[in-house]
């Protein structure tokens, strides 16, 4: 939708997230005592976004040091639209099924980053496609807020992903802080009478506007791979078959699966069914990764029990499948598994030769 | 279904796990016998027995034929822990010299009788199910004996501790300190207790279903840990499992 950049301070934000007190759950960046990385919390109070922090990223590390502005930490909305753990149905020893409640609440991202709304996006995709009752169960409880990206770290690579470093699509809301200011403008009717609510907002002037295309522009230029996404499923898919090729690309994966949980945008999940002593049993849905043996393992064998086999698959799922299925690519370009991989495996390099051939 | 508690060279701590269920164990033996527990009764039956619970690494003559014996006595045997599962934390002996070994230790070695090495159940028996760890995670042996108990094929997961730490939310602890956690080739199963606590997995859980040692190996050495301090990281009590055995040889 077109909308108008609106100017105000740091107080309309603050004003912006009072809006929601008391009426949804407002999940947003923290520090939770004794952490040391960025997490997605539940926030009371808009104070309780780190300030003067900021998140220095690399392939396999991350730290927290001073700074001006932060990117995420490891968890995304994802452990929100789609829980980790969750109790699907509970079978009484008589074997009557009983499913468990869910009701998730109404719930507000705020100061998420342009990669995590754009993962929403594709999650979409894949949830809708398979009719999961409880993602979209939760999904029609939501608000985006979003924070646009002045200075993507390290790991980052949005600009090719075409996911930001400004948001273009599925929020309500997004706003960029710039030099003292903060520019907002509205994704949807609904972030257009939230923001008309603010009526200290005033539209901002072309200077300032001259201002944020300058710094979006310095971003973008920060957030890009070496490789673009044009023609890119062709590009891999050629290279299937050579085994050496992918072979090469995983000779440092530990098989350990950190990226797919990483990963904002992954949704495999497996479900067990928990037995008790008193005889009733408990289905329950856990997060899965195809970095697991047992992933794909079938009836009589496996059809894909070597990590470079795995590795190929993880990479042309991503950035070839998921195009076929969804007609959308599957990565957003967050960085998370380059910068959570305890190999520091760099995905950008790697698709690079992929696309390529070596 | 009768459940037999056994112990080999171990230190009791997995039969703890089980006393220290409490009120789930009133419940267990609700459901069944406990016919020989030596640590919680007095009262010991015979076998057959439906379920034997075995902890402790074989590490004498005599052990090695009890095995043999509660083999042949029990339907389901589970090897419970890393000594039962690996070789457990004795097996360090198995890197030295016995004899030498034997004269450090004791003033009168000749009076020692014991195995030339300290090994899990499974290199002398055929074992039916496996629990890692020191000591067992109470809620999986829980969890297992509550799947014999209804029927069925007692199922754990075998994924790495990585996947386990994320489902539950923890920081990694290798990427933001650059700690050496061994995390990325250890079976989940214990709760990720400690990176919970902000402490590297020392792999008391033994290997993944999927163990890229040599490959962690080298990112520690790329992170300057020395030879000797990777080969300590995979010696302790399951350095007898063949990929830790893999790493320990290539480093030592």
């Amino acid at each position: 939708m077109k909308s108008i950049i609106m100017m105000g301070t740091e107080n309309e934000l603050r004003t912006l997230f009072d809006k929601f007190k008391g009426k949804a759950t407002i999940i947003g960046p923290k520090i939770p005592n004794g952490e040391i990385a960025i997490r997605y919390c539940e926030l009371n109070d808009y104070s309780e976004i780190p300030r003067e922090v900021e998140d220095d990223q690399e392939p396999g590390k991350y730290k927290l040091m001073q700074g001006k502005f932060f990117r995420h930490g490891f968890d995304s909305p994802k452990k929100y639209m789609f829980p980790s753990t969750l109790k699907i149905i509970r079978v009484e020893k008589e074997l009557e099924v009983k499913p468990y409640n869910y009701d998730p609440k109404e719930t507000v991202f705020f100061a998420i980053k342009p990669c995590d709304a754009a993962a929403i996006k594709i999650m979409d995709k894949t949830f809708t496609w398979n009719k999961d009752a409880y993602y979209n169960a939760q999904r029609g409880k939501i608000t985006i807020i979003v924070e646009n990206c002045i200075k993507p770290g390290k790991t980052c690579f949005c600009a090719t992903m075409g996911t930001g470093p400004r948001a273009t699509e599925n929020f309500d809301i997004a706003y960029t802080k710039i030099n003292g200011k903060v520019l907002f403008e509205a994704g949807s009717i609904k972030g257009e009478k939230i923001l008309m609510e603010i009526e200290v907002l005033k539209p901002a002037s072309n200077e300032v506007i001259i201002e944020f295309i300058k710094v979006m522009d310095e971003a973008y230029e920060k957030a890009k791979a070496p490789f673009t996404t044009i023609n890119l499923p062709e590009k891999l898919e050629i290279n299937i078959a050579n085994e050496n090729l992918w072979k090469e690309l995983s000779e440092k994966c530990l098989g350990c699966g950190n990226c797919t949980m990483v990963c904002p945008t992954c949704f495999c999940f497996d479900i067990y069914d928990e037995s008790h002593l008193d005889e009733h049993v408990d289905r329950v849905r856990y997060w899965d990764s195809c970095f697991t043996y047992r992933y794909a393992e079938v009836a009589r064998g496996h059809f894909r029990p070597e990590i470079w086999a795995m590795y190929r698959q993880w990479i042309l799922h991503k950035f070839s499948y998921w195009k076929k299925q969804f007609n959308i690519l599957g990565c957003v370009g967050c960085g998370r598994c380059i910068t959570w991989c305890p190999a520091g495996i760099d995905l950008r390099e790697n698709v690079k030769k992929a696309s390529i051939g070596v | 279904m009768k459940i037999a508690i056994f112990k080999f060279a171990s230190c009791s701590g997995c039969q703890l796990e089980l006393l220290n269920l409490e009120e789930e164990l009133l419940e267990i033996a609700g459901k069944v016998e406990i016919a020989y527990f030596v640590e919680a009764s007095r009262k010991l039956m015979k076998g057959p027995y439906d379920i034997s619970l075995v902890e402790g690494s074989v590490s004498t003559p005599e052990q090695l034929e009890e095995l043999h014996k509660i083999r042949e006595e029990s339907k389901y045997l589970i090897a419970i822990g890393s000594c039962a599962t690996a070789g457990g934390i004795q097996a360090l002996r198995n890197w030295a010299q016995l004899e030498e070994y034997k004269k450090i230790v004791y003033l009168n070695p000749e009076w020692i009788k014991t195995l030339e090495k300290s090994t899990p159940l499974s290199e002398h028996v055929k074992v039916d199910f496996e629990i890692r760890g020191c000591p067992i995670n109470r809620k999986q042996l829980l969890w297992v004996l509550s799947q014999i108990i209804v029927g069925r094929e007692p199922f754990l997961p075998t994924h790495s501790l990585c996947i386990q730490c994320k489902i539950k939310g923890y920081t990694c602890v290798l990427v933001t300190r650059g700690e050496p956690c061994l995390g990325p080739v250890v079976m989940a199963g214990c709760g990720a207790l400690c990176p919970s606590f902000q402490r590297p997995c020392y792999a008391c859980y033994g290997p993944s279903d999927l163990p890229q040692t040599i490959k962690l190996a080298q990112q520690f050495t790329e992170k300057g840990l020395s030879k000797k301090d990777i080969s300590l990281l995979f010696k302790k009590c399951e350095s007898w499992t063949p990929k830790f055995k893999e790493v320990v040889e290539k480093y030592e």
